[in-house]
């Protein structure tokens, strides 16, 4: 993009695909920041009156939404934490030369293609029913009571199952950036008195801290809109126990009909969002510069 | 200290086997070069000694006690390696202090040995940028510092000037020997490049797949290489080997002579033969000269003034007291 020439050019070729993104984005969200400010409720046709900020002061006032904002952070909190920390030490460990590595990979890679909904009916019918699952097979058959995760433990239990869906990319992204680590570096420390643990500290992890960065970013993104895990597992409950903020505009605008006060709710969604945005880009974003 | 010994060592990767059974004995204080062409073994050989790969068979013994089974960290060497293996993220001096931190060495005595290293190796001015920001000599020279300030008993070079240009590498050479002449330490140090090894070595170490073929002063290769291999290594330009009558008139299968050791004339002169290519140096002129009868042209060296040009008629006269012979086995005869 030397010359005024070409960044005309470049401008002119990439101004449709702008257009299009801006649109895309634009327009729902214009029209759920208008919505958001009508008493629009499906259950009472007629006008749509213009009722200003109601619908926000209803969503901020909800008993629920406190433990919505706070179920949503730990949820995106919890999964980050075991996917980057088991994500490097998977990624250690699938680095080493091993018999049927090969194998080995394929099988990490694979639970990131079982789609959300199945894979939490899995888990949740298979592993964790309190009468069939394994996980109470196993109790039984060492003498424990089974423990009913869903309903005693919702939120983990949502977290581990989430956190099992992510792993593979976490330890995908990190072990590539583990094999790029030149091994003259690792040698030149093993050299200069560094111990597995002094390396690990000081050569492989500031090396992996880019890939740790992306990570950490994308899965945030996805996490924070968590829902087919919560919907055919715990539903939001018991209570409000596993709501987080997309279950909690879904019961409000589908469940109750209500579309004023979900948009309310998205409005408020969009903005933790990029105040988490802001957070993190503050924290680790300088990971990225070169 | 830093003597080094290596007893009947052998390397194999799987089956193929890389260093052959070797015996070599490094003083203390000594410039050790090992040279050879490349895949002979030479940064092998380095591994084994700063005990980066484990050696198949053998001893490795240094400053009298058995290291064969020594961690690299404590075998009290270092090494300054072909990519110079820097720390990225760490500015130049975290990385220069890196094994002193690892040591656990105070604060202060961190700072004098780095300041120190900076002022010998021009670093003063750059101790705070990362290696992404420096030229390849200024890393190269990173590289030696982190070494420096461990105070090893012995330096350990894998081609550390093979990534710079020409005249730095000159430069680079020069302060390496500098180096060493302040510090007395020994250094071993691996190249490819004859040259290195002849300007800088106390003693060179000539190695072919997997074998030493010679170890000997600089001078000692030059003047009495041990077999046709380090004969046609050791000198630039190549010594000349001729077989055939040359040869069998001398009693030998084959005879050496360096182009240095051939006297060039227009009219008088044993061997008669046609100047092709010639190389103009300004000191030196090297004329490739064909001699009826022989397929490889022979070198010979001249004074830059003379002028002589391609097909030109040439008489040369060997050095009979600077022939080397050598017999049907390739060795050396007496
Ligand atoms: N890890 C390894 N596994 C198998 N073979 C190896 C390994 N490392 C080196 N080799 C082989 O050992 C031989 C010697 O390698 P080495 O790196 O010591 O050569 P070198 O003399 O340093 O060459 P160069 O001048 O090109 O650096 C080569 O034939 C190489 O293919
Ligand atoms: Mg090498």
């Amino acid at each position: 993009m030397a010359t005024k020439a070409s960044r005309t050019a470049a401008r002119a070729m990439m101004s449709p695909s702008v257009i299009l993104l801006l649109g895309w984005m634009l327009i729902p969200l214009a029209l759920t920041l208008y919505f958001s400010f009508l008493r629009y409720n499906l259950l009472m046709p007629g006008g749509n009156p213009f009722v200003g900020l109601e619908n926000y002061e209803y969503f901020f006032t909800d008993p629920a939404f406190q433990t919505a904002v706070v179920n949503t952070l730990l949820l995106v909190g919890g999964v980050l934490v075991v996917t980057v920390v088991g994500g490097i030490l998977l990624a250690l460990l699938l680095d080493q030369a091993m018999w049927g590595q090969g194998i080995v990979r394929i099988l990490v890679i694979a639970p990131f293609f079982v789609m959300p909904t199945v894979s939490a009916l899995v888990w949740k019918n298979m592993f964790m029913n309190p009468v069939n699952g394994l996980f109470a097979y196993l109790a039984q058959s060492v003498g424990l009571e089974p423990f009913d995760f869903l309903a005693h433990a919702p939120l983990a239990s949502i977290i581990g199952i989430v956190s099992w869906q992510w792993l593979p990319f976490a330890t995908l992204i990190l072990l590539t950036a583990l094999q790029s680590l030149d091994s003259e570096q690792l040698e030149a420390a093993e050299m200069d008195g560094a111990g597995p643990f002094a390396r690990f500290r000081f050569m492989v992890l500031p090396h992996m801290a880019r890939a740790i960065t992306v990570v950490i970013l994308i899965e945030t993104i996805f996490l924070l809109s968590i829902f087919a895990e919560i919907l055919v597992t715990t539903n939001g409950g018991p209570g409000n126990a596993s709501t987080n903020l997309t279950y909690l505009i879904y019961a409000q605008s589908l469940l109750q009909f209500d579309v004023g006060l979900g948009s309310a709710g998205g409005v408020f969604a969009i903005i933790l969002a990029n105040i988490v945005a802001i957070f993190l880009m503050r924290m680790i974003g300088r990971n990225l510069d070169a | 200290m830093g003597a080094i010994t290596l007893e009947k060592v052998t390397k194999s990767f799987g089956d193929v086997d890389v260093i052959h059974p070797l015996d070599l004995r490094i003083e203390d204080g000594e410039f050790v070069v090992f040279v050879g062409p490349s895949g002979c073994g030479k940064s092998t050989l380095l591994r084994l000694i700063a005990g980066l790969e484990d050696t198949s068979s053998g001893r490795i013994v240094i400053d009298g006690a058995d290291a064969t089974d020594v961690p690299p960290a404590k075998r009290g060497l270092a090494m300054v390696f072909q990519s110079y293996a820097l720390y990225p993220h760490m500015t130049v001096r975290k990385n220069i202090a890196f094994p002193m931190r690892m040591a656990g060495l105070d604060k202060a005595e961190q700072n004098r040995r780095i300041e120190a290293a900076a002022a010998a190796l021009n670093l003063t001015d750059y101790l705070d940028r990362r290696p992404g920001q420096l030229s390849g000599g200024q890393r190269q020279r990173v590289a030696i510092g982190r070494a420096i300030v461990r105070e090893p008993a012995a330096f350990l070079f894998d081609e550390p000037l093979s990534n710079l240009d020409a005249a730095l590498r000159v430069g680079m050479r020069l302060e390496i020997s500098e180096l060493h002449t302040r510090l007395k330490t020994t250094m071993v140090y691996v190249t490819h490049d004859q040259v290195e090894a002849m300007t800088m070595a106390d003693k060179i170490v000539v190695l072919s797949a997997g074998r030493i073929e010679q170890v000997g002063s600089p001078l000692d290769l030059y003047r009495e290489p041990r077999n046709l291999f380090v004969a046609g290594f050791i000198g630039s330009p190549k010594m000349n080997l001729l077989t055939g009558a040359a040869a069998a008139e001398r009693g030998a299968t084959t005879i050496g002579i360096r182009p240095e050791h051939i006297a060039a004339s227009p009219d008088t002169g044993p061997w008669r033969g046609i100047v092709g290519v010639s190389e103009h140096l300004g000191s030196d002129t090297f004329f490739h000269v064909r001699i009826e009868g022989r397929d490889e042209p022979i070198t010979v060296r001249a004074d830059g003034e003379v002028s002589l040009h391609h097909g030109d008629t040439i008489y040369l006269t060997p050095d009979e007291n600077r022939i080397h012979r050598f017999g049907p086995d390739g060795l050396r005869l007496a």
